[in-house]
């Protein structure tokens, strides 16, 4: 175990850094004016201020330079300064990032538990109209893109019945919480502040549903299967010859080795939702990554573009490697060995 | 003893219920009328008045600082701000500024001749998007503490609206040389103050900066110390919303209570009698702008074949097309109310003369052109929509271009490259004055416009007339100004290179409890003129 820990690791920073290369490299041959977001359209025809902006940002320079130059800075931690927010983008990230992961927390909350939930009751009712109304919903949350269920719910639940908040992570009067974890939901609770927690959970509810919808269709469908495998078992035969009840057999029994393929999804699933939170973040004026990458990509701003490239790709590696270390603690038959 | 553990076993349960239950229940939404919450999408590129350049900058420059002179309601004349009054001489070269005794920045400070001579200095020298603003300026100098004489190169009547725009601002020099801030020649290189100013303000206005996250939100807090009237807000947020819709919604809900960037459709969509929507003229407008010299143009397009194609526009249907009728047509690249704009003679249609003017040209069966432009919704009007319009426009002479809209940097990346034969763009001003738009749109050498009309060969655009008319109307002044920007305008008109289409209205919706909203030529949103009921 620590010895394929240990190889992970070592590969990590490198798998990091060729990634970085390659969305840098793309980035400097996209087509488009790299000064798009450095100069307004009206100023790009002046020389003088085109030239020193050139010269400020390093764009006077050629491409082998600024390779070197920003891989240089990369090695050091340095990301560079986004040419859209003017800061450093390990500045904009770490603002960013909490908002993400509140967000797909929450999603994963809801997706893998309504995930797990139907796809019980897709087994348990197999063939039955439970098992169609289950999986019809599945599916419509994984069919309809998020950008099209986000308008519609947000209209109907928040505009027309007011039942939840609007686009934000908080009302716009209402000042953050105190910064400890940049999760608003907990730094309000560590403030103490009850209102304020009700208020950002209540701006969190819909935007969580809308993404984790969007997994509940792998989650239902991947646990149905599962689950009707594992119940065609002869351990299942011998629970059942022993006259435990059928709601027994299906949760203690079967559903703990029908969530071990589970895991190996449920850990993509968490990678995919940090960067499928794009589109959900830019319909609710969510501001995490995901907006942040929107941006970036289309105002050609590669600091930033590499910078969340890199946040994506640690998110992918991590909930690799955490899938695989869960498996073996869900499946002792599993061993990873160094 | 059973009797009693089961009784207050139960009793603690609904006791437990009861708390849960009513820590649930939703506080009662009360609406902090202290507190102004505005809708926006922001295009901040910067909070430093001397490299800002944006619609949402001049609303938080002209709500954190104060320039000299401002622009009145009437968004035409230009009243003291913190100069109290100001001289100019008999051949327009010098200006000299009176400061307010009372005015002080927001730490206190006096407000001096020095951080005048410092602000306008680093405005020039830092060579940001707005030091075109300071082009000719050759000398500002402190006079005594309180006055400022600035001198130009040229005679430049315009000079007085151009301080006017919110990135003249007058900035506290001490506090600003302290953040790294650098006003002489070697500001554009050894300036290291810009991620300050995303934290800090240093002007002497009404408000200062409370925070600045990117496209999330920008606070101001009421500034207690300023010397003018104080606004009843203590706190004003701009919060991105990005589209009309969604604006429209947070507005209707209470959520928000002004939406800035709701197009007049949506407005009209709008039923709550909490909400108020104005329609107003504004003095943006959508623009076709034609480039002979564009490399896939291939010297089709002439003076005469321009001509055509501006006579085959159907501009009454482009209005109705685009704005739903909310908004005017224009004559030339000069606003409707600038100066020179009255009695210039109405775009109109004209098929059958478009036809012969083509068929005298050499096209009597039309050609093909690339339109290249970039996929936006600028001031309500959707770029692709005005742009089908025009190829209906322009089929019904024989004329086809091909549609590509593009993302905003490859658009760019095209207009500064090979050129674009036929584009669509678009200006909002930044103060009061014809000037700037003589100085961007007229074919005259060296200008924006001029040189990408003219590709390799600007001098085949170039129309002499207009640098004279334009020297002669900066050296005039009042009415014989505003005839000198008339006859520009008619020639820009002549040269059938920039073509506008459409002045949308601006749509001012805002909670109906708000009183002193209203559109700004140079500021947009004047924060300090509003009040609650």
């Amino acid at each position: 175990m620590l010895g394929y820990l240990l190889r992970r690791m070592v590969a990590m920073p490198l798998l990091l850094l060729g990634i970085a290369s390659v969305v840098f490299l793309l980035s400097q041959i996209t087509k488009g004016d790299p000064l798009s977001a450095l100069i307004p359209e009206r100023m790009m025809s002046n020389a003088e201020v085109v030239a020193t902006v050139k010269a400020q940002w390093g764009l006077d320079r050629s491409l082998p330079e600024r390779y070197l130059i920003y891989m240089g800075h990369l090695i050091q931690g340095d990301l560079g300064t986004s040419f859209g927010t003017r800061r450093p983008v390990s500045t904009d990230i770490a603002e960013r990032l909490p908002a993400t992961i509140e967000l797909v927390v929450a999603a994963m909350i809801f997706g893998c538990t309504s995930g797990i939930g139907l796809g019980l009751l897709a087994a348990r009712f197999k063939n039955t109209v439970t098992d169609s109304a289950a999986r019809i919903f599945a599916l419509i949350g994984s069919s309809v893109p998020v950008f099209w269920s986000g308008l519609i719910l947000l209209f109907i639940f928040s505009v027309k019945l007011g039942w939840v908040s609007g686009p934000g992570r908080l009302d716009a009067r209402t000042d953050p919480p105190p910064g400890i974890t940049g999760f608003f939901t907990v730094d309000s609770l560590l403030a103490g502040n009850v209102p304020l927690f009700l208020e950002a959970l209540g701006h969190l509810i819909l935007p969580a549903f809308v993404l984790g919808w969007s997994v509940t269709g792998i989650v239902t469908r991947l646990i149905r299967s599962s689950l009707l495998e594992a119940m065609n078992m002869d351990y299942i035969r011998t629970a059942r010859a022993k006259g435990a009840p059928e709601n027994v057999v299906l949760i203690h029994h079967a559903l703990r080795n029908a969530l071990i393929p589970a895991l190996t999804i449920l850990g993509f699933t968490f990678a995919y939702l940090i960067t499928g939170a794009v589109l959900t973040e830019t319909i609710f004026s969510w501001p995490g990554i995901g907006s942040y990458a929107v941006s970036a990509a289309r105002s050609l701003d590669y600091p930033a573009i590499v910078g969340v490239t890199l946040v994506g790709a640690v998110a992918f590696l991590l909930a690799n490697l955490l899938t695989d270390i869960a498996y073996a603690f869900a499946n002792p038959r599993v061993k990873l060995e160094g | 003893m059973r009797l009693t553990a089961r009784m207050s076993r139960r009793h603690l349960l609904v006791v437990t219920s009861a708390l849960a239950l009513a820590s649930l229940a939703p506080a009662a939404f009360a609406q902090d009328s202290e507190t102004l919450v505005i809708a926006r999408s922001m295009d901040v590129n910067s909070l430093d008045p001397a490299r800002a350049f944006c619609d949402t900058c001049q609303i938080y420059l002209s709500a954190t600082y104060e320039t000299l002179v401002t622009l009145a309601p009437d968004n035409q004349s230009l009243v003291p701000s913190l100069a109290a009054s100001w001289d100019i001489n008999s051949e327009t070269t010098e200006f000299t500024f009176h400061l307010k005794p009372e005015a002080v920045f927001a730490d206190g400070s006096p407000v001096e001749a020095k951080d005048v001579v410092w602000s306008f200095q680093r405005l020039l020298n830092l060579k940001g998007s707005p030091s075109f603003l300071m082009d000719g300026m050759t000398a500002v100098e402190e006079v005594d503490p309180k006055t400022v004489k600035v001198t130009v190169a040229a005679p430049d009547s315009e000079f007085v609206n151009k301080i006017s725009a919110t990135y003249a601002a007058i900035i506290n020099s001490d506090v600003a040389i302290e953040a790294g801030a650098i006003a002489d020649e070697t500001a554009a290189t050894a300036d290291t103050s810009e991620t300050w100013f995303f934290e800090n303000s240093a002007g002497s206005g009404p408000f200062t900066l409370a925070g600045y996250t990117p496209e999330t939100e920008l606070r101001f807090a009421r500034n207690d110390a300023y010397y003018g009237t104080k606004s009843p807000f203590a706190e004003v947020v701009i919060t991105q919303v990005q589209d009309a819709v969604s604006q429209a919604q947070a507005l209707e809900s209470g959520a928000v209570d002004i939406a800035m960037q709701i197009d007049p459709d949506t407005a009209a969509s709008i039923s709550s009698p909490d909400v108020t929507t104005e329609v107003v003229p504004s003095f943006n407008f959508v623009y076709v702008a034609f480039s002979p010299g564009a490399a896939s143009a291939e010297g089709k397009l002439t003076p005469a074949v321009r001509e055509a194609l501006a006579l085959a526009i159907d501009y009454d249907g482009m209005l109705e097309f685009t704005v739903g009728g909310n908004g005017f047509k224009q004559s030339s690249p000069i606003p409707n109310g600038f100066p020179g704009t009255a009695g210039l003679p109405e775009p109109s249609q004209d098929v059958e003369k478009a036809k012969a003017l083509l068929a005298e040209a050499g096209f009597p069966d039309g050609f093909t052109l690339d339109a290249v432009y970039p996929n936006d919704n600028v001031y309500g009007v959707d770029l692709n929509l005005m742009m089908q319009k025009v190829q209906q426009d322009f089929a019904a002479v024989g004329v086809t271009i091909n549609l590509q809209p593009q993302t905003y940097p490859v658009w760019r990346d095209q207009l500064t490259g090979d050129g674009i034969p036929v584009t669509a763009v678009y200006y909002a001003p930044d103060y009061y004055g014809s000037g700037q738009y003589v100085a961007y749109f007229a074919m005259i050498e060296s200008t924006p416009w001029a040189a990408r009309a003219g590709g390799a060969a600007p001098e085949a655009v170039v129309n002499p007339a207009e640098a004279d008319l334009y020297a002669q109307a900066l050296a005039a002044t009042g009415e014989a100004s505003d005839a000198l920007y008339n006859q520009i305008g008619l020639e820009m008109i002549k040269d059938k290179i920039i073509i506008p289409l459409v002045s949308p209205n601006l749509v001012l919706a805002y909670g109906s409890d708000l009183a002193g909203v209203r559109y700004s030529a140079c500021c947009n949103l004047p924060l300090n003129e509003i009040t609650r009921k």
